[in-house]
């Protein structure tokens, strides 16, 4: 602006109105739109696809327990649990998984955990759509994600069968999962969820191993082949199985559409 | 008619939060006035799909919620604006509007357009993609109020939407739901009489529960004639009607939401 | 904020500077474009000007105005819309490439005139005058100088300012 006709015609002009039939207002919030729209990453494009849903998709990609943080403190937590593993002997892959699933399962959606979830409950897209799509989402990362961690300790453990271990944590997984969602959701609270899910398979692989080992009367009861008892004992499978089917009667109930929660 | 309420009860408990209210409304703004506790924000959710009513029948753009498929139809056409909404701190003003522009099912390709269109409405378009966590509360409230129109509702529900926002976005707000209430039917819940009564075309009065009156804000004002307490003709029907309703009643409980 | 300062923070990511050039410049561009556009078309060009400013700020060089540089924006994007409505305005001026066609460089010419008017001011300004007087009439800078009542060296200087103006405009970008 360093021309003096220049400044006066463009100020002068901009004070009046150019013309009538032009909506400048229209023309603004289209450039807006594009300035301010988001651009969703590729895997966002291809849910919206899977799930005939960008609404779902949208809602998949922002939840807290699929976010980069959220997913690389599970990775580490299941790292360090690698190493340990393999220089100590311990089990502790097996152990771990399960409560770090359960845990971002309660962060997964909820009542407790949604500052919006009145208004969530009011979209087209259901909640109940939503906090399933969720789940199964943060289930099937961190069955990855525990798998990955198992493979890699592969042989590091030889008192038990490799196939059987590295599968057989599914089962409790799947309960500890469904434990922690059926409390998030009725308590509405993630914490709570979080806690009951990880606090009850702890709870359980301990009793479990100290009951397995006062049996066997073979070493102290943090022996590894007690430790790993609540994962390989087959007798507790049916009451995972059960436990799990439960759980998800629970939410079913807890998250029915008319349920009429003051 | 957008709304029709046939006697609808919602019982939480053993209180009556609404207590057999018949309405039928029809576009245009709407008031739903009444003081705290008097039933307002349950109608609301009642309206809004989130609280199925106990007893009575609920028909919302000539459908009825009860069903699933009419359910998902009649959200689609929904704008609803809580009393009490909570915000996810990391969003950017625009990706909040459009988070629930999408969970609306709107169309994706009109989102960008609709965002950018709802957020300068409300007056953000400086602060679009400021975090919801830099923002103050009237600011807050707005960008409630954008999702809640970003869909171009047929059915728009706020609830007490003024809190929090300064005289000067009050007028701005009133000539807003003026303006959509051409269209739409917009229902607008508040224990502050003169916030929306002139822009309103009809009123309603909810008293423990149940509707004490209803008509335009001119029928309103005129009851309050000798009335004395008030600082508006509105504020004085408002306050006459109220305690008419209470002389009518006088062992009904308040009941809390 | 001037201009030159809104550009670099826009450059620097903040979209509120576009909001703010968006504010002063569009009102006179739309009415410079609504010359010789329909209002439809004139909104497509401002919002296509306005978008492509928003992408290319980095690369704006404060060598002659902002305003000049919106300009050859705005009338790029003008050929943009009506090369799309088909070949009849296929070839439009002031694209670069030597003119050979008559019509073509009348239509040059025109084009100049438009971004004339929009860098050195309405019809009237010493700018514009000496521009007219100069270059359209061809007219020796003794007789310019005489008709406008001003000395030749002002008369040299406004021509020199005029032409570096209209080169920023018609040639300042990229």
């Amino acid at each position: 602006m360093n021309d003096p006709s220049l400044n006066e015609l463009v100020s002068g002009e901009s004070r009046s109105a150019p013309n009538d039939d032009i909506d400048l207002d229209r023309v603004w919030v289209n450039v807006a739109a594009e300035v301010w729209r988001r651009h969703p990453g590729r895997l966002e494009q291809a849910a919206a696809r899977l799930l005939r849903s960008p609404g779902l998709a949208r809602a998949l990609f922002t939840t807290p327990a699929l976010l980069l943080p959220w997913l690389t403190a599970s990775a580490v937590v299941l790292a360090v649990g690698t190493l340990v593993q393999a220089g100590a002997g311990q089990p502790l892959v097996w152990l771990i998984a399960p409560a770090v699933a359960a845990v971002g399962i309660a962060y997964s959606y909820g009542p407790g955990l949604d500052p919006a979830w009145e208004l969530s409950c009011s979209m087209a897209v259901s909640d109940r759509l939503v906090l399933l799509t969720r789940a199964v989402a943060v289930f099937a990362v961190n069955a990855m994600l525990g798998l990955i961690a198992s493979a890699a300790t592969l042989g590091t453990h030889a008192s038990t069968p490799a196939a059987q271990l590295t599968f057989a944590w599914l089962l409790p997984m799947t309960a500890a999962c469904a434990l922690a969602l059926a409390v998030a959701v009725t308590v509405r609270s993630a914490v709570a969820g979080a806690g009951a899910g990880a606090g009850a398979w702890l709870t359980l692989v301990l009793a479990h191993g100290a009951t397995a080992s006062a049996a066997s009367s073979a070493g102290g009861w943090l022996s590894a082949a007690a430790l790993t008892s609540a994962v390989t004992d087959a007798n507790l499978y049916l009451p995972y199985l059960a436990v799990a089917a439960c759980c998800a009667v629970i939410v079913l109930f807890a998250t029915r559409p008319r349920r009429g929660l003051p | 008619m957008n709304i029709e309420l046939t006697d609808v009860t919602r019982t939480f408990g053993r209180n009556k939060a609404v207590d057999g209210v018949s309405l039928a409304v029809g576009p245009g703004v709407f008031g739903l006035l009444g003081p705290n506790g008097a039933g307002k924000t349950s109608l609301l959710r009642m309206l809004a799909t989130v609280l199925p009513p106990s007893s009575g029948t609920v028909r919302l753009l000539d459908r009825d919620p009860g069903k699933p498929a009419a359910r998902t139809q009649i959200r689609r056409r929904l704008g609803y604006l809580p009393q009490h909404l909570g915000y996810y701190p990391s969003f950017t003003v625009a990706e909040f509007v459009e988070y629930f522009a999408l969970l609306k099912e709107m169309p994706a390709h009109q989102v960008p357009k609709a965002v950018a269109a709802a957020v300068e409405r409300v007056d953000l378009g400086p602060r679009a993609r400021a975090r919801l966590r830099t923002l103050s509360g009237g600011m807050l409230r707005r960008v409630g109020i954008a999702q809640a129109i970003v869909n171009g509702p047929d059915l728009l529900l706020l609830d007490e939407p003024t809190a929090g926002l300064d005289p000067e976005q009050r007028v701005a707000f009133r000539a807003l739901i003026r303006d959509l209430g051409q269209h739409a039917t917009v229902v607008v819940s508040t224990h502050l009489v003169e916030d929306v009564g002139t822009a309103c075309s009809e009123v309603a009065l909810m008293a423990e529960g149940k509707v004490v009156f209803r008509g335009t804000p001119g029928e309103l004002a005129a009851r309050g004639e000798g009335h004395e307490s008030g600082d508006s003709a509105l504020e004085r029907g408002y306050g006459a009607v109220l305690a008419a309703s209470r002389r009518q009643a006088p062992t009904g409980k308040t009941v809390q939401q | 904020m001037d201009d030159d300062e809104l550009i670099a923070s826009l450059a620097g990511g903040d979209d509120m500077a576009l909001r703010q050039l968006f504010d002063r410049h569009a009102p006179w561009l739309a009415a410079r474009l609504r010359k010789a556009l329909p209002p439809d078309d004139v909104e497509d060009v401002l919002q296509e000007t306005f978008l492509a400013v928003w992408k290319n700020a980095g690369t704006y060089q404060p060598r002659g105005t902002l305003a000049a540089w919106l300009w050859v924006i705005a009338r790029n994007q003008a050929a943009v819309l009506l090369r799309k409505r088909g070949p009849a305005t296929q070839a439009l001026p002031g694209e670069g490439g030597p003119v050979s066609d008559p019509a073509e460089a009348a239509a040059a010419r025109t084009d100049l005139d438009v971004a004339a008017a929009a860098v050195l001011g309405p019809p009237g300004c010493p700018d514009r005058e000496v521009w007219r007087l100069m270059y359209e009439e061809d007219r020796p800078v003794a007789e310019v100088a005489e008709l406008m009542g001003v000395p030749e060296g002002t008369v040299k200087s406004r021509a020199h300012r005029a032409r570096r103006l209209l080169r920023a405009a018609l040639g300042g970008v990229q």
